[in-house]
C-alpha cells in the first residue's frame, strides 16, 4: 500500500504505469524501486534461496545485501531494491541463480569499453553528508572535484530522515535530514564539481591510481590526484532462526520504503534495538500511521537520546530491555516472532517467552563501515567494536595510511550524520589543500572543524565511541 | 614447530600439500611443511581450476592423464567428505588457423596413443556442445569430455587434512630465510619460527621457488609471470566445456559464476598479483566476442596470479646433482594445479628412492644445460 497522507512528507511520485509480477498484471509509480512497487501490490517474496528454496525478500533497500535478487525483463540477478520501475517491466521471481539464457545481448558493452580515463583533483565516492561535505569545502579551496554516486541522487541516507536535527547551528541543528540533503546539494558549486550519478566505483587499482565505474552500464575511468572515500555503512543483522523471512528488514530499510518511497512497510512491527535508529524509525513509523507492537532491547538499559525514548512512551509502545528474539515464524513472509529475556550474563531464560502477531520486525543492532575500497586499496584497518567494526587507521587530517586516501563519514567508524559532515569538510580541505590548493581560510577552518568535533563527541553517549577513535589516530 | 625433518618441503599449495601426503602414505612420517602465508593462498588458490589432458609434450599427456585419475577418485582416495567439485564437461580447444589445425590434429594423435580419448571436430560438432559460441573465425576445434574443472581450495584442503592425519607438521606463516648447505649436503632449514635440521628439501615454493633455489646456492631458469583472471556472478548452467584459444580461457563453476583469463605476452617478469582495469577491459571484448550471451553478466571479482615459466614451458621435476638433499618441483608454466595430484606421487616416489610411476627423468635441470628442452606447444 502507498502511503497517502504524512504530517511531514509530500511524496513526489512519478506518472501511473502497468508492470508485470510472474505473469500478472500489477500497477505502480515511474521511477519508484520495483521493490516498493511489489511491496505496494503486497508482494514481499522476491524471490527463492539457491539451495534450500526458501522465501526471500529484501534486507537493507539501498542496494548493499543483495537479497532481492529478481529478473526483470529477462535479465538474471537485478537488484530490485534499488532498480527503477519503467511501464510495461516484466518482472519474475528469481528461482535458484537466475537464468541467462533469456537475456538479449548487450550489444554496448561487446564493443568493449575503451574510453579514455577522465582526470580531477578530488575523486569523492559517496554523496552523502560526508561526501557533499567534503566536496563543497573542497570546491572552497579551489580544488576541481568529481563526485561519484551509485544512486539516481545525492544526499544518501539523509533523504530519509525526516526528524530533525541536535548539535550546533554548524550542523544543521533544528532542520530536518531531508532538507540539510537539499541545502548541501544548493551549495555544491556546480562549476567545480562533476556529479556522477548511478556510479558505483568497482574498484581502486593500486598500480595506477585509477578508479574504475561502472556508470550506468559502462565500465569507465577515472584517475583523481587524491580520493575520498564516503561511502557509509550498512545495516548489521542479527542471528535467530529464520532470520531470512520476508518482512524482516533493517530499520533503515523500513525507513527508506516509507519516507522515501512512500510505501507501508506493514501493518504490526517489532522493532529490534532501542539505540537512536531503532527510538526514531518506531516514531516514524508511528507518523506513517503503523502500529508498532513493542521495541526490544539486549541490554539493560536504553542506548539511545532520552528525548527519542519518552516519544515513543509517551504514545505506548512498549520498550522491553534485557530482550532478545528467540526465532521467528511465518510460511511465506514473518508472522510471528518469540523473544525471550537475558540474564546479566546475555543468557536467555526459559519460561520468559513472548509471543508476538507482527508481520514486520525491524533489525536496528547497529552498522558496518562498507570499507571494500579502503581493503583494496591496501589502508591498514582496524577491528573497534564501538565504531561498527573494522575501521580504517588516520591521522587528524582524515588521510589514511595509504597517501592520497582520505576518508570522511561513517566508512571512517560509524556515528552521526552530524560529525560525518564535519568529517567530510576537514576531509576535503586537507586533500585540498594536500593538492596546494588554499584561499587563505585553510587554517582557520580545519581548527574550526576539528573544535566541532570534539564538541560534538563530548557528551556521555559518546564515551564509547571516543575510545574507538583514540585508537584510530 | 619441529626442530628436525627428514623431509622439509618449502610451500603449501598443491605440489607441496600432494608431495607431503604421498611421503606420508609411503611411511615417510617424519615430514615438516612450510608455507610463509596460509595454505594454497599462492598460484594454487589463484588458478583459474581448469584440469585437462590434452598437452601436445607427452610427458605432460602423461602426468595430467594420471593427476585426472586421481582427481576422479580423490574423496575415496583421501577419505574427504566435501565435494570437489569435479566436473568434466570438457575442454574445447578453438582452433582459428590452418597451422594450429595441423598442430593440435598431431596433438591429438599423440592424445590418442596414449589413451586420452581426445578428438578433432568441425563448428557445426562445437555448437553442438556449446550453442552459445560464436563460429565466426574458427576452423576446427579439439575436444576432450574428461578434462574441466575442480575447486582448486577443496582439493588441496583434502590433501592437508589427510596429510595431517598421518602425522605431517604442516606450519602456515612461516618463512624460510635460508638453507644451510654442507659439504655440498642440505644440512638446515632456517625460518624466520627457528630452525630445522635435515638432509632433504623439497622446493615447491612456485613464484619463489628461484628465490628459495639461490638460498642454496642454486641458480633456477624461472621467470614468474603474472596472470590475471576474473570471476563472474552465478547463473544457471549455460557452459559445459571450457572454452580455450590462444585468446582467452572461459569456464563455467558448478557453481555457476564464470571464471575467465587471457595470457598477455607483454607481461614484464615479475611476482605481481595486482589486478589492472585494462585486463578487464579487454577480457570482457575477447569474451564477448567468442560467447556474446556473456555480455548481460556481470563481474563480482578480479584478481592475479603467478604462473612460473620455465625456458621450454615443461615443468622441472627431481633432484640437483650439485646439492645432495635439494629436491624440486617447480616451473610449472601454469599448470602447476592441475597437474599437482601426480606431482605428489612422482616426488615423493623419487625423494625416497623408489622407481617413479612414470619416468621423470626427461624433466630434470640438467636438460637446459643440455639443451635438450622439451616445448610443451599446447600452453595458453
Amino acid at each position: 500500500m502507498h502511503i497517502k497522507e504524512h504530517p511531514i512528507l509530500a511524496f513526489k511520485r512519478g506518472r501511473r504505469v502497468e508492470f508485470f509480477f510472474d505473469g500478472k498484471k500489477m500497477w505502480g509509480y515511474e521511477g519508484e524501486p520495483i521493490a516498493a512497487a511489489l511491496h505496494a501490490n503486497g508482494v514481499r517474496v522476491l524471490r527463492r534461496s539457491i539451495k534450500l528454496n526458501r522465501p526471500r525478500g529484501f534486507y537493507c533497500a539501498i542496494g548493499n545485501c543483495s537479497s532481492c535478487l529478481m529478473k526483470v525483463n529477462g535479465e538474471p540477478n537485478v537488484r530490485v531494491c534499488v532498480e527503477r520501475l519503467e511501464e510495461g517491466m516484466v518482472v519474475g521471481t528469481q528461482m535458484a541463480k537466475g537464468d541467462l539464457s533469456r537475456a538479449k545481448a548487450n550489444p554496448i558493452s561487446s564493443s568493449g569499453g575503451g574510453s579514455g580515463i577522465r582526470k580531477t583533483d578530488i575523486a569523492v565516492i559517496g554523496g552523502g553528508p560526508a561526501g557533499l561535505s567534503a566536496a563543497i569545502s573542497a570546491n572552497q579551496m579551489g580544488a576541481k572535484v568529481t563526485l561519484l554516486d551509485r544512486n539516481s541522487r545525492i544526499g544518501g541516507q539523509l533523504i530519509k530522515q525526516t526528524h530533525m536535527f541536535f548539535g550546533s547551528e554548524k550542523q544543521y541543528a533544528f532542520i530536518r535530514g531531508i532538507d540539510i540533503a537539499d541545502i548541501l546539494a544548493d551549495k555544491l558549486d556546480k562549476e567545480m564539481t562533476d556529479v556522477m550519478l548511478n556510479a558505483t566505483v568497482l574498484g581502486y587499482y593500486r598500480e595506477d591510481g585509477v578508479l574504475g565505474v561502472e556508470e550506468n552500464n559502462r565500465f569507465t575511468k577515472i584517475k583523481p590526484e587524491r580520493i575520498i572515500v564516503a561511502t557509509g555503512a550498512s545495516e548489521k543483522v542479527l542471528a535467530f532462526p529464520n532470520n531470512d523471512l520476508p518482512g524482516i528488514y533493517g530499520a533503515g530499510a523500513a525507513q527508506t520504503l516509507m519516507n522515501e518511497h512512500g510505501v507501508v512497510p506493514g501493518n504490526n512491527v517489532l522493532m529490534v534495538g532501542a539505540g537512536n535508529i531503532g527510538l526514531i524509525v518506531s516514531y516514524q513509523l508511528m507518523q506513517a500511521g503503523i502500529n508498532v507492537k513493542a521495541i526490544i532491547e539486549a541490554a539493560s538499559k536504553i542506548g539511545g537520546y532520552w528525548v527519542h525514548a519518552s516519544k515513543v512512551r509517551r504514545l505506548g509502545v512498549p520498550i522491553y530491555t534485557s530482550y532478545t528474539v528467540k526465532k521467528a515464524d511465518g510460511r511465506e513472509s514473518l508472522e510471528r516472532v518469540t523473544i525471550w529475556q537475558l540474564d546479566k550474563n546475555w543468557q536467555p531464560l526459559k519460561g520468559t517467552e513472548i509471543d508476538l502477531n507482527v508481520d514486520v520486525m525491524c533489525i536496528a543492532v547497529g552498522l558496518s563501515p562498507l570499507a571494500e575500497l579502503l581493503w583494496q586499496a591496501g589502508c591498514q584497518m582496524k577491528y573497534i567494536p564501538e565504531l561498527g567494526g573494522h575501521t580504517p587507521l588516520r591521522g587528524e587530517d582524515m588521510q589514511t595510511t595509504v597517501k592520497g586516501i582520505y576518508v570522511a563519514g561513517d566508512v571512517a567508524g560509524v556515528e552521526e550524520a552530524s560529525s560525518a559532515m564535519v568529517e567530510g569538510s576537514l576531509a576535503g580541505l586537507c586533500a585540498a589543500k594536500s593538492l596546494g590548493y588554499d584561499n587563505g581560510r585553510f587554517k582557520e577552518l580545519r581548527e574550526e572543524a576539528i573544535n566541532e568535533l570534539m564538541n560534538l563527541r563530548s557528551g556521555p553517549v559518546s564515551e564509547g565511541m571516543r575510545k574507538g577513535l583514540e585508537q584510530l589516530i | 614447530m619441529k626442530k628436525s625433518g627428514e623431509v622439509v618441503i618449502i610451500g603449501g599449495g598443491i605440489s607441496g600439500l600432494s608431495t607431503a601426503y604421498n611421503l606420508a602414505r609411503l611411511g615417510c612420517k617424519d615430514v615438516v611443511l612450510l608455507e610463509k602465508e596460509s595454505l594454497y593462498s599462492g598460484a594454487t588458490g589463484r588458478c583459474g581450476a581448469g584440469v585437462r589432458q590434452q598437452f601436445g609434450l607427452e610427458i605432460n599427456c602423461r602426468l595430467a592423464k594420471g593427476a585426472c585419475e586421481i582427481l576422479e577418485n580423490l574423496n575415496e582416495l583421501l577419505d574427504y567428505e566435501r565435494d570437489i567439485e569435479l566436473k568434466q564437461g570438457g575442454y574445447l580447444w578453438l582452433l582459428t588457423t590452418d597451422e594450429e589445425v595441423k598442430l593440435y590434429k598431431k596433438n591429438v594423435q599423440l592424445q590418442n596413443n596414449l589413451g586420452i580419448e581426445s578428438r578433432l571436430i568441425t563448428v557445426e560438432e562445437a555448437l553442438e556442445i556449446v550453442p552459445y559460441l560464436n563460429p565466426e573465425g574458427i576452423k576446427a576445434c579439439t575436444f576432450h569430455q574428461k578434462d574441466g574443472h575442480v575447486n582448486p581450495f577443496q582439493v588441496s584442503q583434502a590433501y592437508a587434512e589427510a596429510a595431517k592425519r598421518l602425522g605431517v607438521e604442516i606450519n602456515t606463516f612461516t618463512e624460510v630465510t635460508d638453507i644451510k648447505v654442507k659439504n655440498n649436503h642440505i644440512v638446515e632449514v632456517i625460518t624466520d619460527k627457528g630452525k630445522i635440521a635435515t638432509n632433504k628439501v623439497l622446493n615447491a615454493a612456485g613464484a619463489f621457488a628461484k628465490h628459495i633455489g639461490e638460498m642454496a646456492g642454486v641458480k633456477l631458469p624461472l621467470k614468474p609471470e603474472r596472470h590475471q583472471i576474473l570471476a563472474t556472478e552465478p547463473v544457471e548452467p549455460l557452459l559445459g566445456p571450457m572454452v580455450i584459444s590462444t585468446d582467452l580461457a572461459c569456464l563455467q563453476e558448478p557453481q555457476g559464476s564464470f571464471i575467465m583469463s587471457y595470457s598477455d605476452p607483454d607481461e614484464p617478469e615479475g611476482v605481481n598479483i595486482s589486478s589492472s582495469w585494462r585486463f578487464m577491459e579487454e577480457m570482457a571484448k575477447r569474451v564477448c566476442t567468442v560467447l556474446p550471451i556473456l555480455s548481460n553478466i556481470k563481474v563480482v571479482r578480479q584478481w592475479a596470479g603467478n604462473y612460473t615459466m620455465t625456458p621450454d614451458a615443461a615443468p622441472i621435476l627431481g633432484s640437483l646433482p650439485g646439492v645432495e638433499g635439494f629436491y624440486f618441483a617447480a616451473g610449472f608454466s601454469g599448470h602447476g594445479f592441475m597437474l599437482g595430484p601426480m606431482t605428489g606421487v612422482l616426488m615423493a616416489e623419487h625423494i625416497l628412492g623408489k622407481e617413479t610411476t612414470i619416468s621423470i627423468d626427461k624433466l630434470d635441470i640438467g636438460r637446459f644445460e643440455r639443451g635438450e628442452l622439451m616445448r610443451e606447444p599446447a600452453v595458453s
